[in-house]
């Protein structure tokens, strides 16, 4: 028999349930949630209403529609910017970030949710750590230090930071998400006589897809949104990444320019909006724990 | 003759394990020993120094301590952020609660929809944040105050979010909020949908409203999680720089400075690299003592039978 | 010829030809960073765009690898002081001088460059912008001056005089407020733009007190330093700076000018290519001289001012010294500063490109004393914390004297104390 999971029965439980109790505190709940939802997406249409219009324009009707729909701030926005190349850069710096954030944390979270001693307990409040740091802190020396290895102004010598500074808290996410995970599952590989890896890679890795769907998505993001590191480790205009960029551009018009201003915030959020909503059905779903335990 | 035995095999599996261990805490410690905790260490030792970070550097002890400890404005920051962590846990985890919950309990096709929404806000870099929080709040052309005068209140057109000192802080408030509390929001989703239906159908068989399942039943099976998004919050609050910074520069007069502020003033606007570092020390302290409290009360309901 | 001879011969010569193309190929890249870039067609920049474009066409052998940084949250500044503490760094960067140069300077980061820059036409406001320690270091191909902007259009329409006297400047903000019109447009949210109002407050009531102050002869608490700031307090409760100073960014503040909200501002002359750009505004703003304080110590030719648009070399370029040599003189030559849309150019012959930056320049030129904006003018730990006293003035429940002594014990733990 396959156990359902919570959501799915809610329904099957709404219908034979009194109405007229539910009833008025679901309505209550859904005008709060479309309230909520409004208030969380309309900052985000701001930027439209400046973008299409001139600056004298923005300068006397800053909230009215436009006369016409100008796209040049868009364009001065994209060849500016040079999207190909900011988009190039950009991907290798999240796909770094990625690949150096979420194994490093999926692992070190394991070790510390199922093998726990007095020195991995120790070990994990040193990498929880790495959460305390405030970034401005290890700016200077990092550069320093980086300018020794050799690897300023390469791509490396920007994902790897960003990666040091995203492990802490995903391991810490990792081994509260392992540890809330049955260990039957564990118990029976064990019997089978599944050693230490095959446990993690069959069994409790998978079962913690959510939150490698969300470290992944997460750290590929905070890749794309990073500015202070690739702009400390970064001189060649070539390497630039998007945020740089756009930094670049807005920081060249000025502090007025906000049609122009507008276009550049706009380039600079989209694609990480886009790839949310293409994504986030993969992280709410969660997990099917189900089958594995009975079947 | 068997005991021996026994012996010497768990002697034999005992370094497969370690090593298995070492192995996959490799990674981890390897890039955050190299990328923070050297740069760290670095910063520590020129907390003890007055350095412009320009690598001269003259040994004063603790007076860089003593100095930013008898400033009024590190004094401010750091009521600020305590300030800020408080209202955070306050607010922003029931909201998130409350959110996360009725997504997964109340599964009609319009919240199904709402669902992926709220996280939205989360995906600006705080840059942008920022910027649209001054759209917002801006006295001059911003959106409250464009509706202010075109609906004629007058009360509303006269509040001044960003430069009264008292309100300063809860505008930015409001502003982190809106932008940090989407990660709580599916963090916490995920974890309640892991709640297995014989609980959900034993609370509804016995008669149990949204709010008694919520409250007793809900809670504290996710109440690690709840733990974890406190100390996520009270740390972030520590630390908090960007949206200050970038909306009221810490102002009005210090009203909205935090700790992460004084930090970027001291090293980078005033090139007194050695106070910049020290305050840096004393964040990551109060973040320690902060965790270290807060998980000592935690009795996480998977500690002892993990070990393998 | 053998056939070993012959080989022999090919070689010397093909290795010849490669070490002649390869000599005459050599071209010396200058990096250099900067703020404005050079893709965007904006006229505030159209200096540095032909600035690059033409000395590369005039200069085959040297190729320029050009890194804009926008001017937000100072990220050039962070980066070029994280560049070189860790002495890595551009060949050439913009830099406005002063203090925050001179700390470059005393630590061995930049080119000394006072041979071959001396004989460069210049202001001597700009050659002392430049300089630390008597050394010359760079060069400023444009200085800016604060002095009053006005909206003309408004002024005529209420019948309102351009004030030459403190007095006859508050009657003027009196009746601008009696008309629903802001009087000052200050931008004080961003910390430093009423920095420009208080110095020029400090000089009418007392002359050159802060070289005094800086040198230790007068304390940051003393009379002019307190009137001056009481001045500001009153006129904020007066509510010249409109109602809500605080909030009000210095982007707010020009768009209050652009649109006739606000009718004065008393700022920099950078700002002239953007008040006098009718895709900005529509509005006619003229730039005049401060007034003066009736039985002041101010004259009116003392000027508030520092460097606009400047370059500085440092010292991991001393190979490429003779390229950074003429990129920096050509970037002072009157052919380059005559394609600028704005800012007042500190190069003798360059006409100006439009009436407020003409107006701008006649004040410049009569000026007899130029004061440095006190925030390039103090060492770095000192620079923030001005902008934060003279912003608390704003506020009505400040005491302007205490948070002065306050200052003044920075300043003491800096400097030394009052000799």
């Amino acid at each position: 028999m396959r156990r359902k999971k919570v959501s799915q029965y809610t329904e099957e439980f709404e219908a034979p349930k009194s109405q007229r109790r539910l009833s008025v505190s679901s309505v209550l709940v859904h005008i709060a949630l479309i309230l909520l939802a409004l208030i969380v997406i309309s900052p985000l249409i701001i930027p439209f209403f400046f973008t299409f219009k001139t600056p004298l324009e923005f300068a006397y009707n800053p909230w009215g529609l436009p006369e016409k729909l100008r796209w040049s701030n868009f364009e001065q926005a994209w060849k500016m910017v040079r999207i190909g190349e900011g988009l190039r850069n950009s991907l290798q710096v999240c796909i770094g970030a990625v690949l150096f954030t979420v194994p490093p944390a999926a692992m070190a979270g394991y070790i510390f949710a199922f093998y726990r001693s007095k020195v991995t307990n120790v070990l994990f409040y040193v990498v929880m750590a790495g959460f305390f740091v405030p970034v401005h802190m290890v700016l200077i020396p990092l550069y320093q230090f980086s300018t020794k290895i050799g690897i300023t102004n390469t791509f490396p010598g920007v994902f790897l930071p960003i990666a040091a500074f995203g492990i802490p808290f995903w391991t810490i996410i990792y081994r509260s998400f392992y540890s809330g995970l049955p260990k039957d599952m564990v118990e029976a590989g064990r019997i089978d006589g599944a050693g230490h890896f095959t446990v993690f890679m069959r069994i409790i890795f998978p079962m913690a897809k959510p939150a490698t769907v969300l470290a992944v998505l997460l750290s590929f993001m905070g890749g794309w949104s990073d500015f202070i590191i690739g702009l400390i480790m970064l001189s060649s205009q070539s390497k630039f990444t998007m945020q740089l960029r756009i930094s670049q551009f807005i920081g060249n018009l000025g502090a007025n320019y906000f049609p122009q201003y507008a276009a550049g915030v706009i380039i600079s959020s989209l694609p990480t909006i886009i790839l949310y909503l293409i994504f986030h059905k993969y992280i709410i779903q969660g997990t099917t724990l189900a089958g594995a335990i009975k079947g | 003759m068997a005991v021996a035995q026994t012996a010497k095999r768990k002697k034999k599996r005992d370094w497969y394990r370690l090593g298995f261990i070492a192995l996959f805490l490799l990674p981890a410690l390897a890039i955050l020993g190299t990328f923070m905790f050297y740069p760290i260490k670095e910063t520590f030792r020129l907390s003890f120094m007055r350095s412009s970070g320009f690598g001269e550097e003259i040994y004063v002890g603790w007076r860089n301590y003593q100095r930013i400890f008898a400033s009024p404005e590190f004094r401010q920051g750091f009521v600020n952020v305590f300030k800020w962590a408080f209202w955070s846990v306050a607010i922003q985890i029931p909201l998130a609660f409350f959110i996360a919950f009725t997504c997964v309990n109340f599964r009609t096709r319009i919240i199904g929809r709402l669902r992926g929404v709220y996280y939205l806000s989360n995906v600006l870099p705080s840059a942008i944040t920022a910027m649209l929080g001054v759209f917002i709040f801006s006295p001059t052309s911003g959106v409250i105050k464009t509706f202010a005068k075109t609906t004629g209140w007058k009360w509303l057109e006269s509040i001044d979010w960003l430069g009264n000192p008292k309100l300063a802080f809860w505008s930015l408030f409001a502003l982190a909020t809106w932008a940090y509390m989407g990660f709580g929001i599916i963090y916490l989703m995920a974890n309640i949908e892991q709640i297995p239906t014989e609980i959900r159908e034993a609370a509804l068989i016995d008669g149990a409203t949204q709010w008694q399942y919520a409250w007793r039943v809900v809670i504290p099976y996710v109440s690690y999680a709840i733990r974890v998004q406190a100390i996520l919050a009270t740390v972030g609050s520590i630390k908090l720089f960007d949206l200050p910074y970038m909306v009221t520069l810490g102002g009005p007069r210090n009203a909205t400075v935090t700790l992460g502020i004084t930090l970027y003033r001291e090293a980078f606007l005033n090139w007194q690299y050695g106070r910049g570092a020290a305050i840096g020390v004393v964040i990551f302290l109060i973040c320690l003592v902060i965790t270290i409290f807060q998980f000592s009360f935690v009795n996480d309901h998977s500690a002892t039978d993990q070990s393998i | 010829m053998s056939r070993s001879k012959l080989s022999v011969l090919l070689v010397m010569t093909l290795a010849s030809l490669l070490i002649l193309s390869s000599v005459a190929l050599a071209k010396t890249t200058l990096t250099i960073w900067a703020v404005d870039g050079l893709e965007l067609d904006d006229p505030h920049h159209y200096y540095v765009q032909n600035l690059v474009k033409t000395f590369l066409a005039d200069n085959p052998d040297i190729d320029i690898d050009w890194v804009a940084f926008g001017s937000e949250g100072a990220a050039l500044n962070n980066r070029i002081r994280v560049a070189l503490a860790a002495n890595v760094g551009p060949d050439i960067f913009q830099s406005w001088g002063g203090t925050f140069m001179g700390e470059f300077a005393r630590m061995g980061k930049l080119l000394d460059l006072t041979e071959e820059l001396s004989d460069v036409p210049t202001s001597e406001a700009a050659k002392a912008a430049m300089s630390y320690d008597g050394r010359l270091y760079g060069i400023a191909p444009f200085f800016a001056i604060a002095g009053l902007y006005v909206n003309e259009g408004i002024f005529e329409e209420l019948g309102l005089e351009v004030p030459t006297t403190i007095a006859e400047l508050e009657a003027v903000a009196e009746k601008l407020v009696a008309n629903g019109i802001q009087p000052f447009a200050v931008g004080a949210r961003d910390e430093w733009p009423i920095l420009a109002t208080y110095m020029y407050l400090v000089n009418r009531y007392g002359g050159t007190i802060f070289d005094d102050a800086v040198a230790r002869k007068v304390r940051f608490d003393a009379e002019p330093f307190v009137q001056a700031g009481l001045k500001i307090q009153e006129w904020s409760k007066r509510g010249f700076f409109g109602n809500t100073p605080m909030s009000e960014g210095y982007g707010d503040a020009q768009l209050l000018m652009q649109t006739g909200q606000a009718a004065m501002q008393i700022s920099g002359s950078w700002l002239c290519g953007l008040y006098a750009d009718p895709n900005q505004t529509d509005q006619t703003i003229g730039f005049y001289a401060v007034p003066v304080l009736e039985g002041g110590v101010g004259k009116v030719t003392d000027l508030a001012g520092m460097t606009d648009v400047g370059f500085v070399a440092t010292a991991t370029a001393a190979d490429k010294k003779d390229a950074v040599v003429r990129f920096l003189t050509y970037a002072m030559s009157v052919e380059a500063a005559e394609k600028e849309a704005g800012r007042v150019a500190s190069i003798p012959g360059v006409n100006p490109p439009n009436r407020l930056t003409g107006m701008a320049s006649d004040v410049f030129t009569q000026a007899e004393t130029i004061q440095f904006w006190w925030d390039q003018n103090l060492p770095p730990a000192l620079t923030t914390p001005v902008n934060l006293t003279i912003q608390s003035f704003l506020m009505d429940d400040t005491d302007v004297k205490a948070e002065l002594a306050r200052y003044e014990l920075l300043v003491e733990d800096e400097l030394g104390s009052v000799r």
